[in-house]
């Protein structure tokens, strides 16, 4: 008697391999199963090999996928209108996110333009700027790169330095770098014209030269080949070009951008450190090696901290002022170089949030477009269903047709994003004190797969939903004549209200960002900004020295306070808000020396530029060189080291090392603080020293004059020239101008976010406008049933706008509760102003509340246009 | 023509449809390659290498009626094509070439 086949394995059979094929195979089976005469266990194990065939790439799936794909195709070209928008959305969404992209790759990915730059490393120290000493490097050279060692064909050692550049007169700050001669070897640079440096050119008291970038190149020279010997001035120093850098290559400092390379033996500050024979720590360089053929980075580096240990036991230094950090190596590429992190870290993270919101609120307006089409297509898919289509073929169609949108999306968003990374990298400013901050955005390989992801992720995203819809649905009410559109609006209006709630808060961000500026622009800084100009002079050696200078400064600022419309005039070191000098300071013997910005400045000084002594006196005639050291501290300075005690008589001891002679100086002052590098700092201490007693040959002299200091930089000029027509004179600002400029960063950042949160508001609008066309379209027969039975238009068009105002105040309030949270994490960017500043926050809800009313009017107006005869006819 | 040189287990499969002639449908097939090769395939296995070989063209398959002894369900024959065919004689022809004057001790 042939028993039965067991039951639970043959659905079990028939779930792994649906249709007509498990049918056949069950048939098989059971075949087999009566000639043999039994075996449950023989049974099952025939069953659980079927998983192979259910995860073969079957005959009869493949097709189908493709089939997906084509009639999504169909069903969208039949359908233009929403094909186009929701492909525009998502364009505008991935368009943002690949742009900041780019600039995150960039900034952390993009690495050297130089050959074979996977194989280029930056060696650098753990918590530490600087990798080594200029002798270590030398012995590290001499150890691990060829021909002493395996694991490097070449190390360099570098620095940066802004400086000023002189050509034909003209002078500039740039940034420069200060290079070991193998420089161009390692990097293996050519030079576009000329050539570059040479073993000899790096030695101390060697004819110094230079290379010029081809940007420089371009702007001071226009190209000319007649470049190469001509001569150019960097500070007291005068330097031969040699050769061009090639097009493309900025230097190895990124992102800043590289005007000028000079070799390190020709920096004097490099050579007077080395003179001194007992110093070993200093002159600090960076690191960059080429990796040897085979060597991977683990032993590179191994071998590299080995070296490093070795040389500290031979060369014992005191540990306190020695970093003891780990040696790194990485491939040099972006966020590898020091200077890039600090730049690069908190605006990708502020910026891929920002525009990771305005891409979810596209996703949602695109889910809320599939919903509303699947409503549409409601009884197609409850054909396919009763004719045999499973849910999960149903879901897959829904998916194949997110994914061409999200296709679509994506080329036009890289094509958004191509022309908007033109526009970002020209918005960032090129302020010389910031150092000029080039950005090649470029779309690359990882930008292009960046796109692709996030792509695929918002059709994942925006196919949910109305996937499940699809294949929920109840067969019978969807054969019928309208479907149940109440619960389905529901999920939709929750949709809404999120991308409310989130666009709200991105405009929020932005409002508190331009109020932050506002603020920042009403900061008292401590001192006058208007009516004074600054300008920036060099009285350089040769040409002086510390004791003709001195002279030559003091017949300077007679002649320009002798002049008709200058009411006072001063000099100092540092110019207002632009950069600031440090010093070591302590005050008791033993004491640890801290860090303490400073300045130094002449008598007359605290008038020119109006800040206030609180206490004690100027810097007078009288404290010369040769007279006991005096300094004036600022109120942050005298209530931290002497609190409740009165600063002026106190002693000072300037320098960096406690053990080697420092100068002591006495307090005859205390001024009122004041912003000394931007306007949004916070409070810090402050040392000003007398020029006599510390000689700087790059000043700013600062004027204040009686009318419009713009139109003082003229005359300005013109006596200067007059006192030395050889004198070299820089940017002449006002002090309002270099206020402006020291709050570049937080304009910046405020115009970013603007634009983004425009963008999701925009974005979220049309979601809005989309569900209250609907709701009029869906309720067209309800408008006309009420039109004809008496109801007035106007109180119609009321009902339906009523739907979106309700949504949109949800929404806001959502929105505001979001914000409030959110915005704690800005309170950085935000000194001195409440992270929860009510003006931001109101004036952001109104505005969408604004526009939230435009876009439900236009669309309810069609409402009150509805000819009750057409309505009541329309199925 | 064709994708790569057949392999082993599909060589096999197909040679069984060829020698079976009009009655290859999946349970003689599997007794076949049982009995000839001494290999037991699961019936995953087999099916799932048809599929393959459909797919490459070198075997087609149509469905028969529903009989009793399958508990009335219908059967699913197999026939080689001839591409499948010139595919089963390269890769002999390949093998002989290897095996020619190979010795094995």
């Amino acid at each position: 008697m042939p028993k039965e086949t067991p039951r639970i394995a043959e659905w079990l059979l028939r779930r792994l391999v649906p249709g007509r094929e498990g049918e056949i195979i069950a048939g098989d089976l059971h075949e087999e199963f009566v000639s043999r005469g039994g075996g449950r266990l023989w049974y099952w194990a025939e069953v659980m090999s079927c998983l192979a065939v259910r995860l073969s790439p079957h005959r009869l799936t493949a097709p189908d996928l493709r089939q997906d794909l084509h009639y999504a195709v169909r069903v969208l070209r039949r359908n233009p209108g929403y094909s186009l928008t929701a492909m525009l959305c998502l364009g505008l969404g991935i368009g943002v996110n690949s742009t900041v992209f780019t600039m995150v790759d960039e900034l952390f990915w993009e690495p050297l333009p130089v050959p074979h730059s996977d194989r280029v490393v930056a060696i650098g120290r753990a918590g530490e700027e600087m990798t080594c000493s200029y002798r270590d490097y030398v012995d590290f050279d001499r150890r691990l790169a060829m021909p002493g060692g395996h694991q490097f064909s070449g190390l360099l050692a570098y620095d940066d330095l802004a400086t000023s550049l002189d050509v034909d007169g003209t002078s500039r700050i740039i940034m420069a770098e200060a290079v070991s001669s193998n420089f161009a070897n390692v990097l293996q640079l050519p030079a576009q014209a000329g050539r570059w440096f040479t073993p000899e050119e790096d030695r101390p008291g060697s004819d110094p030269v230079a290379v010029l970038s081809d940007g420089a190149w371009e702007r001071r020279f226009g190209r000319s080949m007649s470049v190469i010997g001509r001569r150019v001035r960097i500070e007291a120093q005068w330097y031969r070009v040699v050769g061009v850098a090639p097009r493309g290559f900025l230097g190895v400092s990124p992102p800043h951008t590289m005007e000028l390379w000079v070799p390190l033996m020709s920096r004097p500050e490099v050579t007077q450190l080395l003179a001194n024979a007992g110093e070993r720590e200093r002159p600090r360089v960076r690191l960059i090696g080429r990796l040897a053929p085979g060597i991977g980075m683990q032993p590179a580096e191994a071998a590299f901290r080995l070296v490093d240990t070795q040389i500290r036991r031979e060369f014992p230094r005191d540990p306190a002022s020695t970093p003891a950090g780990l040696v790194t190596v990485a491939i040099a590429a972006g966020s590898t170089m020091p200077a890039a992190r600090q730049v690069a870290t908190p605006i990708s993270i502020l910026l891929l949030s920002v525009t990771g919101i305005v891409l979810l609120i596209a996703c949602v307006n695109v889910a809320n477009l599939l919903l509303s089409r699947s409503v549409v297509r409601e009884r197609e898919m409850a054909v396919r269903r009763a004719m045999g289509a499973s849910r999960w073929r149903l879901a897959r169609q829904t998916l194949a047709e997110g994914l061409v949108l999200a296709a679509g999306g994506a080329t036009l968003g890289l094509s958004f994003g191509y022309g908007a990374n033109q526009l970002l990298a020209r918005s960032l400013p090129a302020l010389p004190h910031v150092g000029l901050v080039t950005l090649d955005l470029n779309i690359n390989w990882r930008v292009a797969a960046f796109a692709a992801v996030i792509a695929a992720a918002s059709a994942l995203l925006f196919t949910l939903s109305p996937a499940i819809e699809h294949s929920r649905q109840d067969l019978s009410l969807s054969l019928k004549s309208e479907g149940a559109p109440m619960r389905r609006l529901r999920q939709r209006d929750v949709y809404v209200v999120a991308q409310v709630a989130l666009s709200l808060t991105l405009l929020v961000a932005a409002m508190l960002l331009v109020r932050a500026m506002q603020h920042a622009q009403r900061i008292e800084p401590g001192f006058a900004i208007d009516r004074r100009l600054a300008a920036r002079i060099y009285v350089s050696e040769p040409e002086y020295t510390p004791d003709s200078g001195q002279l030559f400064l003091a017949r300077l600022l007679d002649a320009v306070r002798a002049t008709p419309g200058v009411r006072s005039a001063a000099l100092s070191y540092t110019t207002p808000l632009s950069f600031s000098d440090a010093v070591c300071t302590a005050v008791e013997r033993d004491a640890r020396p801290h860090r303490a910005a400073s300045d130094v400045v002449v008598p007359g000084y605290f008038e020119t530029i109006g800040t206030p002594i609180e206490r004690g006196r100027q810097f007078e005639i009288t404290d010369q060189a040769g007279s006991p050291g005096v300094v004036i501290v600022n109120e942050t300075f005298a209530a931290r080291y002497w609190p409740n005690q009165d600063a002026v008589g106190k002693t000072v001891w300037l320098g960096c090392d406690a053990k080697a002679p420092r100068t002591m100086a006495e307090v005859v002052g205390v001024a009122k603080d004041a912003k000394y590098e931007s306007l949004d700092e916070f409070p810090r201490s402050f040392v000003y020293r007398p020029l006599s007693q510390s000689w700087v040959g790059f000043v700013a002299l600062i004027v204040e004059t009686s009318g419009a200091p713009g139109d003082f930089t003229a005359p300005l000029r013109g006596v200067l020239h007059r006192v030395d027509p050889n004198l070299r004179v820089y940017e002449i600002q006002t002090l309002e101008q270099y206020a402006a400029d020291s709050l570049w960063k937080l304009r910046w950042q405020a115009s970013l976010l603007a634009v983004f949160g425009g963008l999701a508001m925009l974005l979220a609008a049309v979601g809005l406008y989309g569900i209250v066309a609907y709701a009029v379209a869906q309720r067209t027969r309800e408008i006309g049933v009420r039109i004809a039975m008496g109801a007035q238009r106007a109180d119609v068009m009321w009902m339906v706008l009523g739907r979106g105002l309700g949504l949109t105040a949800i929404g806001i309030g959502v929105g505001l509760v979001l914000s409030a949270g959110v915005t704690r994490l800005l309170a950085m960017l935000l000194y001195g102003m409440s992270p929860l500043d009510p003006v931001a926050f109101s004036v952001a809800s109104l505005g969408w509340l604004t526009v939230a009313m435009l876009a439900s009017y236009i669309p309810a107006r069609r409402a009150m246009k509805v000819d009750p005869v057409v309505a009541l006819r329309w199925e | 023509m064709g994708d790569h040189y057949l392999g082993e287990f599909e060589q096999i499969v197909l040679l069984a449809v060829v020698r079976l002639g009009d009655n290859a449908y999946g349970v003689p097939i599997r007794r076949e390659i049982e009995k000839r090769a001494d290999r037991n395939v699961s019936v995953g296995a087999l099916y799932s290498t048809l599929d393959r070989l459909e797919a490459k063209g070198y075997i087609s398959s149509w469905f028969a009626d529903p009989t009793s002894e399958r508990g009335g369900r219908s059967r699913r024959y197999f026939r080689a094509e001839p591409q499948g065919i010139e595919a089963l004689a390269l890769a002999k022809e390949m093998f002989d070439r290897m095996w020619k004057g190979v010795r094995l001790a």
